[in-house]
């Protein structure tokens, strides 16, 4: 059955082609390799399998699916959280959070010790926002007419009725004084009338006391409106910013390497990263990662459950070293390793996430005969446990001995496929290893 | 922990056992007291508190591997978060423990805000970011006068509320039952406290996350092709970064009964803390706890009892300012740090050390060659 299918991949880094139109198929239970000379563009090819590069051409597929994050509605919820978070920060900035905790909170608590209610404050933090004028009650049940943030004082009244009344006058003259309205003369006087033309506001016996009472009034008119128009539009756009941010970031990491890997393929490198400081053991275990659950709190705790489910991590790790031979190594720090230990931990480590599908990126580098001959029997038992390699090598003797198919990659394009008989005989492999006859 | 390491009593409880008594002890104390005129014990409380934020920077920058040079932000963050819910200026006036869980959630959370969009950012950039995070935070609180009181901070905040049943055993021990009057109340709710976040960040440390964490720093791109998320896991190494930073300015903004001015938190505090994990050897929770008590204890303790002697030995009778000894306590800092890098850039107690006395408990080979077998 088909494991992982590459369909015309193709991967350009600017205008230069490191991989250009590659087929292959690996099917289930099979080692395959690819091999071709330095800069044919097999590593290339695993990056683009593993996900840390995005092919620019092409598909890649394994078990018929092309490995990309699930949209899921976790990811949906979140765009609309952060675009909320977002707005509702922006619209914070815009309206002062200064003045609206002086609005809602100071005023409705001046002296400690007084009764406190938050449907108050938060009504007032409304009012604040729609640039109602505010009522103060003062000592001697007197009341105040203040502007929104309570700065500015604008009148007193002896009752809560008087002063309610004020209010709505206030609100009147500076709604008139936004709109275009001018003063009239009525009987000898000049009077401020309000929008809709219906009722006296004030009246003045010099028109340019009118009119300054008028401009007085706009400043605090424009304000309010002005404000309002900036918060919305600060919470809108923090919502659309915020949210389409997180799509964004989100759509464009959707095939990653840990995507891949928790799809079931693993990998070892060329120039070997290991946790360095780590030691071999905990290495395996970073591998099983996940394979292991609980959340940060019953991981704090240590609770039973953990604990158990770790000391069986342990457990299948001794196992895969055993199964690699670093049996009793699981001590040491990775990088005090020898070089082809290093290579073999490598291998466990990308066991440990229970892969399908191991690539294997020249495994043999700098390893003695001795070792790769161990090597190769190791490869066989990966298979032999119903996973399938793929594998890049230049120790032609590990390749021919164990590889049930193997591509020839030259200047990034596949040059032969075949069983391993086949692929010695090809001329044109023959040709890009050790050169074409000239022709003379 | 593994079952081996309990056997053999760590050094650390001797320590342990050490800071405990010292308040009860109470002769040292009024000793100390005499010769250099500050409450050496309060200082050790302060220390305990440095120590819960240089435990938070060190799951940042020492687990993780990402330059955070803005941790002071979020210890300011805790302290007024702490101050708005507690002082009786305002209509909240929760208590303590409240207060404690709001803070250390507030930070937390406003690191998951600073570090979403920055964790992809890598290195230098990042310590950019948290830098100029850190001095916005500063000016922010700083500006934001009908919140915070500017520059002078919000005071007083109340004392913790001990309970009823508490008053006997501590009467038992010596200790008053009031928060301004003996200091040891502070003392040992601070000690308690860092003494629970050693315990918790050891348990994660040896767990999923933790080697997470390090693996990300040890090479991010062979943890993620390990399933591993790295975004995920930065952030959640910042959220309890700075949740701990604001759990250490809740304790501080309460031991100080006021939140002091938004510079209490500036550049310079990051910068110190950095210094002590960078000291005691970064990835370490040992190291790190060794760093904040030979720095800040260095200039909170040491330096106040050598001023004490020296004036307590008639040698310095004028007031010569080059016979003070605190005027030279910069300059000790700073020659000890270049020595450091030059003898032992890893730190005091380097993480993998301890990773390799740590192992050494582990069942050893003999187990594994019998299941080989």
């Amino acid at each position: 059955m088909t494991l992982l299918k590459l369909n015309k991949l193709i991967v350009r880094f600017g205008g230069l082609t490191a991989v250009e139109d590659v087929d292959c198929v690996v099917r289930e239970r099979q080692i395959f390799s690819i091999i071709g000379p330095n800069g044919a563009g097999k590593t290339t090819v695993f990056n683009a399998i593993t996900g840390i590069y995005e092919p620019s051409g092409g598909t890649i597929e394994f078990r018929g699916q092309p490995l990309r994050r699930r949209l899921s509605w976790q990811v949906l919820v979140l765009c609309v959280v952060v675009g909320l978070i977002t707005g509702f920060g922006a619209a914070l900035v815009s309206v002062d959070v200064n003045a609206l905790w002086r609005a809602a909170i100071k005023r409705n608590y001046a002296r400690p010790g007084e009764p406190f209610s938050y449907a108050a404050a938060g009504h007032d933090a409304w009012n604040y926002m729609q640039g109602t004028l505010a009522l103060d009650r003062m000592r001697g049940n007197r009341w105040a007419v203040r502007t929104p943030d309570g700065r500015r004082t604008l009148g007193y009244a002896k009752s809560h009725d008087e002063a309610e009344q004020m209010r709505s006058r206030f609100e009147k003259l500076i709604d008139a004084a936004g709109s275009t309205t001018a003063p009239v003369e009525r009987d000898g006087k000049w009077v401020v009338r309000d929008r809709d033309d219906t009722e006296n506001l004030a009246s003045f016996e010099a028109e340019a006391d009118a009119r300054a009472v008028l401009d007085k009034y706009a400043t605090l008119a424009r304000d309010p409106a002005a404000r309002r128009r900036s918060a919305l539009v600060a919470l809108l756009l923090g919502i659309v910013v915020g949210s389409a941010g997180t799509w964004a970031v989100w759509s464009r990491a959707r095939r990653t390497p840990e995507v891949i890997s928790r799809a079931g393929i693993a990998r070892t490198f060329q120039n070997i990263r290991l946790f360095q400081n780590m030691t071999v053991l905990e290495n395996v275990l970073t591998g099983m990662d996940r394979g292991l659950r609980g959340g940060v709190i019953r991981m704090a705790l240590q609770l039973p459950g953990i604990r158990q489910q770790e000391r069986a991590a342990r457990e299948r790790a001794r196992r895969l070293l055993g199964f690699v031979g670093l049996a009793g190594k699981e001590r040491m720090l990775a990088k005090n390793l020898p070089y082809g230990d290093q290579r073999r931990l490598e291998i466990a480590r990308a066991l440990a996430t229970e892969p399908q599908l191991i690539l294997l990126d020249e495994p043999a580098a700098g390893m003695n005969p001795a070792e790769s001959i161990e090597l190769n029997r190791l490869i066989g038992q990966i298979r032999d446990q119903g996973l399938s390699v793929l594998l890049i090598e230049h120790h032609m003797k590990v390749v021919m001995g164990i590889s049930d198919r193997i591509a020839v990659l030259d200047y990034g394009a596949k040059i032969a496929e075949g069983t391993p008989e086949e692929v010695r005989k090809n001329p044109k492999v023959i040709a890009a290893y050790l050169g074409s006859e000239e022709v003379s | 922990m593994s079952p081996a390491s309990r056997k053999r009593p760590p050094v650390e409880l001797l320590y342990l056992a050490v800071l405990l008594a010292y308040p009860l002890l109470v002769y040292p104390e009024d000793a100390l007291f005499r010769l250099t005129e500050i409450s050496i014990g309060m200082q050790l409380t302060y220390i305990f508190i440095y120590a819960i934020l240089a435990l938070g920077l060190n799951v940042v920058v020492g687990f993780t591997g990402l330059l955070h040079l803005g941790i002071a932000a979020f210890f300011g963050i805790g302290a007024y978060i702490t101050g708005i819910l507690t002082v009786p200026a305002y209509p909240f006036q929760l208590g303590f423990l409240a207060a404690l869980a709001l803070s250390t959630a507030g930070a937390a959370l406003l690191g998951v805000l600073l570090g979403a969009p920055t964790l992809r950012l890598r290195g230098d950039y990042l310590a950019i970011v948290t830098l100029g995070f850190g001095e916005v935070t500063r000016f922010t609180l700083r500006n934001l006068e009908e919140i915070t009181a500017g520059t002078r901070g919000l005071n007083p905040v109340p004392a913790p509320s001990l309970p009823v049943a508490m008053t006997v055993p501590l009467h038992w021990l010596g200790i008053e039952p009031d928060w301004s009057l003996d200091y040891r109340l502070f003392y040992y709710l601070a000690l308690g406290l860092l003494l629970l976040v050693v315990v918790l960040l050891r348990n994660l440390e040896h767990s999923r996350l933790g080697r997470a964490w390090v693996a990300i720093r040890e090479d991010e791109l062979a943890a993620t092709c390990m399933g591993i998320n790295a975004a995920r896991v930065k952030l959640s190494a910042f959220a309890l970064g700075c949740g701990l930073a604001g759990m250490a300015g809740c304790l501080y903004a309460t031991t100080l009964t006021s939140t002091a001015g938004p510079d209490a938190f500036d550049f310079n505090r990051s910068i110190i803390m950095l210094c002590c994990i960078i000291l005691g050897g970064l990835g370490s929770v040992r190291g790190t706890l060794l760093g904040v008590f030979l720095l800040i204890g260095f200039d909170n303790v040491v330096a106040p009892i050598l001023d004490g002697l020296i004036q307590g030995a008639d040698i310095n009778p004028s007031g010569n300012p080059l016979l003070t000894f605190s005027n030279w306590k910069l300059m000790i800092f700073g020659l000890a740090l270049i020595l450091m890098m030059r003898f032992r850039p890893e730190g005091l107690i380097p993480s993998v050390q301890i990773e390799a006395e740590m192992t050494k408990d582990l069942p050893g080979p003999r187990g594994i060659r019998a299941e080989a077998r």
